[in-house]
């Protein structure tokens, strides 16, 4: 096609082999031929090819400029792939013909040539006010992420969000998600985000650390629950407290509540129970009672206990001594058997409580055995509790409660069991325990000798 | 030690006019230089932190330059961050794309410890485009890669876009001769249990109980035995540790025995030299003796201290139920031994990381024991862990057997929230909710449980279980051995779908074409979300076996330890 004055190319294709000046010369005769139509004349040997090109383009003489590049073989970057680039951006100007002839016109003649940005293009025909063909043009971009600034221009939000989202390119679904949320309201970015969970999520990332309100607001659209509740909890450690606390009493009001703190847990409470999350809510009801509880204790005592965990709690009553309250606890929360023992133990022994710990083992059977009895009193270097124990081990475990004491080899020789004495072997160093080892052989060798 | 120290130490930095480093996010920086330059990756709360350093010389009415270095590139998250507080306009910001950290003659690292929570918990992809980058900078220097093989979402997603990048780049790389020929790229959460195992070969052992970071790590005084804690480089040019890191513990102590003794032999040479010896000797051996002796005596300290926590923290017994779990029997007796850790508060990080192993083993806990251990630990540990156990579920780490919800009931509520194009980009977060573990059936099929008669010889190891004593051979390992093996994923289509699918297997015909002998026999294993030194252990020793040379390539070091950390909600 072609849009301005000038003769035709003599059909000299055939000629137009070779390299070098034999390629420009034939080339170049059309150009002089057509030079002469102009109203200016051109001296050829100041223009650079580039320069040459660019004239052509100008008066829309394509397919002309087109074969030289051709013929000249520039790369197709430098080369043909502008020249059609310039005439695409020109055909959309047609006003004439329909957005679907001219998208398909391009797409013809251009193809998937290299180095033509198809987004270019259609941006052209955005500010042409052609915005269907626009659309229609980006189609071509292989490239999604090349759409989308395109996209957002032409206020096509939700088009943008997904070609985003398509190309991989996380920075980019960022780039689009923030943009909605100043374009749009709250209600229709919201939704869009619906649509979209990987741009949700990425959201939320955000909002997470930037916007910790909005994230409630997103979940309330979502009507996740499960979410909500560990929302709460989490802003439930956010807020400190115990200085607070202290700050009240020091100035002889009555400590607040830590209403901030429960206040927040209550809400993480139905939040779960809306989710159906039984667990959670009892999880967070019993971390309520332990706060209130923890607050009164503080109080009494004069100590810190708040946001200790249970475990704690109980173990530091002991340490103190408050062994009713620590009992108390140990009802109201329900804590196994198995474990209060453990700490009861624990703690005693650092308290060097041993008279309060016999008491405690003689109190009812031990669900955890007697053998965590000599085990904590060796940890802390008390061999004569420990030995105290070590008889009411159960038969099995006894050798190594025994071990334990120092006086194995003597229940191992006892038993007359050669497995047993065999362990206590293993366990002695030769450096410490040479009469130890002495002793054992010979009785194992006695034993052989049945 | 940071990736920075690995690169530009200290007293490099001084030389060129850096007056004082400090670490972001602990106190705020106090200093009277006027200019402020920011290394940092980029984070939203490190924005913050930036933020308010600025706004507070504001305030005080410092003006100061501040220059802001994101690596490996700049979010726009973080440029919006920086608007919103303010400061937008006070600052400079550029980007340092630094992708690779070599620690090592065949370990190379990307530093994203965060990867692993980033992807895995949040379903957020921002790395994989680091990654593409990553494969994109060894392809230049090492490739062209021959073959590819991977398996994972993630492991595809990245493979993908690597492909993208290297299509849009133009970059010939033909005429060169391609130095790595295979490549083999796997997600984490392939396989969690090995993670998860407590390591021990020395090297493991040494991460697990000192915590190795960018290829060092801190001994204390009970290590070095004086009132000093020294730093120490742990790679293969310490001649001491390169012959024992992969060796299991047990071989270990008895070989640095015998060093010992022959270095004191050496040491003894001198009573019958003459001068000339004598000079010979200080000049050209006595440096040597003394560095070696010097490591010597540093890995034996570091085999005392581990053998003193290990008999604290019943290691032994912990091995055996470690042992219990992955072959399947006396599961009550690993449940009751789990709940009896978390009531004795051993450590709060190996419970859980226990309960987990369980959790993957058996498919899931039993919905009585899920709620009995998770109690048992928030009265142990605080109820704040109640979002801790929340990310573990998330990440399919310890979950409940759910009898009533079926696998497609699942599946069709995911389904949902799919459209058709975003399909191959949804989020990794809702995957897990219908991924299942398998661990058995894979285990079965793939042999990974050894059967022995009579001891498992660990001197002279005959396959790679021995990284976990002879009772387990580390899936991800066995999975690599197998697909190299086969050349493909012929023959493992049962496996693959245990394994949840997301199996690729490409060649490059072009390289396929000159097959480079020595390339060939390369093989760089990717893992994305981590590695840990067992697996590495056991893939040098089957590189061994098999006549290939393993590089590995992993956004970060990682252990049972560190997987945990991650998802534990820590309180503010």
């Amino acid at each position: 096609m072609y849009a301005g004055a000038g003769p035709v190319v003599p059909g000299s294709d055939a000629a137009m082999k070779g390299a070098g000046t034999q390629q420009t010369l034939p080339a170049l005769r059309g150009i002089l031929q057509f030079q002469m139509s102009l109203d200016c004349p051109l001296r050829y040997k100041r223009l650079t090819i580039e320069v040459l090109l660019d004239r052509l383009v100008l008066r829309r003489l394509y397919p002309l400029a087109i074969r030289i590049c051709e013929y000249l073989r520039l790369s197709e970057i430098q080369g043909v792939s502008r020249i059609l680039a310039h005439w695409a951006c020109y055909k959309v100007q047609q006003k004439d013909k329909s957005d679907e002839e001219v998208a398909h016109a391009i797409n013809q003649k251009l193809g998937d040539t290299p180095g033509i940005s198809y987004s270019e293009i259609a941006a052209r025909a955005y500010d042409c006010g052609r915005t269907e063909l626009a659309i229609k043009l980006l189609e071509y971009e292989p490239r999604s992420g090349e759409q989308v600034p395109l996209l957002l221009k032409m206020k096509r939000s939700k088009l943008a969000l997904s070609k985003a989202i398509e190309s991989g390119d996380t920075d980019l679904v960022y780039t689009v998600v923030l943009h909605l949320k100043n374009e749009l309201n709250r209600g229709t970015f919201f939704m869009t985000l619906q649509n979209q969970p990987v741009a949700l999520s990425l959201y939320r990332q955000f909002c997470k650390h930037q916007e910790r309100e909005t994230l409630k607001d997103l979940y309330n659209q979502d009507d996740n629950h499960q979410e909500l509740g560990n929302f709460h909890v989490h802003s439930s450690y956010s807020e400190k407290p115990s200085s607070t606390i202290w700050v009240f009493a020091a100035r002889g009001f009555p400590p607040s509540p830590c209403s901030g703190r429960v206040g927040a847990l209550q809400n993480a409470v139905d939040e779960y129970y809306k989710a159906k999350n039984e667990f959670a809510a009892k999880a967070t009801e019993d971390q309520i009672k332990l706060l209130r509880l923890q607050r009164h204790l503080q109080e009494d005592f004069d100590k810190p206990y708040l946001d200790l965990s249970l475990h704690d709690t109980v173990s530091n009553l002991i340490l103190d001594g408050h062994h009713k309250r620590a009992e108390q606890l140990y009802r109201d929360f329900k804590i196994p058997d198995k474990r209060y023992w453990w700490l009861k133990i624990s703690a005693l022994a650092n308290r060097g409580d041993w008279e309060e710990m016999e008491k405690f083992s003689k109190s009812k059977k031990s669900p955890i055995g007697y053998l965590p009895f000599v085990e904590i009193s060796v940890k802390h270097h008390n061999r004569y509790e420990a030995k105290k124990y070590a008889p009411r081990v159960t038969p099995e475990q006894r050798v190594k409660a025994f071990v334990l004491v120092g006086c194995a080899a003597d229940a191992a020789i006892e038993h007359k069991n050669e497995t047993e004495m065999n362990f206590v072997l293993s366990k002695c160093t030769a450096s410490t325990d040479t009469a130890v080892v002495e002793k054992l052989n010979r009785a194992r060798a006695q034993l052989l000798k049945k | 030690m940071s990736p920075l120290d690995r690169i530009a130490n200290v007293s490099i930095l001084k030389q060129h006019e850096v007056d004082k480093l400090y670490k972001v996010e602990s106190r705020p920086a106090l200093s009277s230089s006027d200019q402020f330059c920011f290394l940092v990756r980029p984070r939203i709360r490190t924005m913050r932190y930036i933020a308010d350093i600025v706004n507070a010389d504001k305030m005080s009415g410092r003006s100061r330059k501040y220059k802001i270095i994101f690596s490996p590139q700049k979010f726009y998250a973080c440029e919006m961050v920086l608007e919103e507080e303010g400061v937008f306009g006070d600052v400079t910001c550029d980007e340092w794309s630094f992708y690779l950290l070599p620690l090592d003659e065949d370990i190379i690292s990307m530093e994203l410890p965060e990867f692993f929570r980033d992807y895995f918990l949040e379903g957020d992809h921002r790395w994989i485009n680091s990654v593409a980058r990553a494969l994109q900078l060894l392809n230049s220097l090492y490739g062209p890669f021959g073959k590819v093989y991977g398996i994972g979402r993630c492991a595809k997603m990245s493979y993908e876009l690597w492909r993208d990048l290297e299509e849009e780049s133009e970059g010939d790389s033909q005429g060169r001769k391609p130095e790595i020929g295979n490549i083999f790229l796997m997600d984490r959460d392939t396989d969690y249990v090995t993670a998860l195992c407590s390591q021990v070969v020395y090297e493991g052992l040494v991460d697990d109980t000192f915590r190795i970071k960018c290829g060092s790590v801190d001994f204390g005084p009970d290590v070095t035995s004086s009132d000093k804690s020294i730093k120490v480089l742990l790679n293969a040019q310490d001649k001491v540790f390169s012959q024992i890191r992969n060796e299991h513990f047990s071989s270990v102590f008895g070989f640095l025995s015998q060093k010992s003794r022959n270095l004191q032999a050496q040491y003894d040479r001198r009573r019958g030299m003459d001068i000339k010896q004598m000079k010979n000797f200080v000049s050209q051996e006595l440096k040597g003796l003394k560095q070696e002796h010097r490591l010597l005596s540093l890995h034996i300290g570091a085999c005392e201290s581990i053998m003193k926590k290990k008999t604290k923290q019943d290691f032994q017994e912990m091995i055996k139920a470690e042992h219990s779990l992955l072959e399947g029997f006396d599961i009550r007796e690993s449940t009751s031994f789990i709940e009896e850790h978390i009531d004795r508060q051993v450590s709060p990080t190996e419970s859980l990381r226990l309960m987990c192993l369980l959790s993957i083993t058996e498919n899931g806990l039993i919905p009585k024991d899920y709620r009995s251990l998770k109690t048992q630990y928030l009265q142990s540990y605080g109820p704040e862990h109640l979002l801790t156990f929340h990310n573990l579920k998330r990440m399919g780490l310890l979950t409940e057997q759910s009898a009533g919800e079926t696998l497609t009931a699942v599946e069709s509520k995911v389904s949902k929230l799919v459209t058709d194009r975003a399909a191959g980009k949804i989020t990794d977060a809702f995957n897990s909710l219908a991924r299942k573990s398998n661990f058995r059936a894979l285990s079965k099929k793939l042999g990974l449980i050894p059967r022995v008669d009579g001891e498992y010889d660990l001197k002279m190891p005959r396959d790679m279980a021995y990284v976990f004593s002879g009772a387990y051979v580390p899936l991800s390992c066995k999975i690599i051995e197998q697909v190299l093996e086969r050349r493909g994923w012929l023959g493992l289509e049962e496996v693959v779908r245990l394994l949840n699918g997301n199996e690729f297997s490409v060649s490059d015909s072009a390289a396929e074409d000159n097959p480079a002998w020595e390339s060939q026999r390369v093989v760089l294993a990717v893992f994305l979300g981590g590695c840990t030194f067992s697996e590495m252990a056991a893939l040098r020793f089957l590189g061994k076996e098999r006549g290939c040379k393993f590089i590995f390539l992993t956004t970060a070091i990682t252990n049972s330890a560190r997987m945990m950390e991650a998802a534990i909600e820590a309180k503010a």
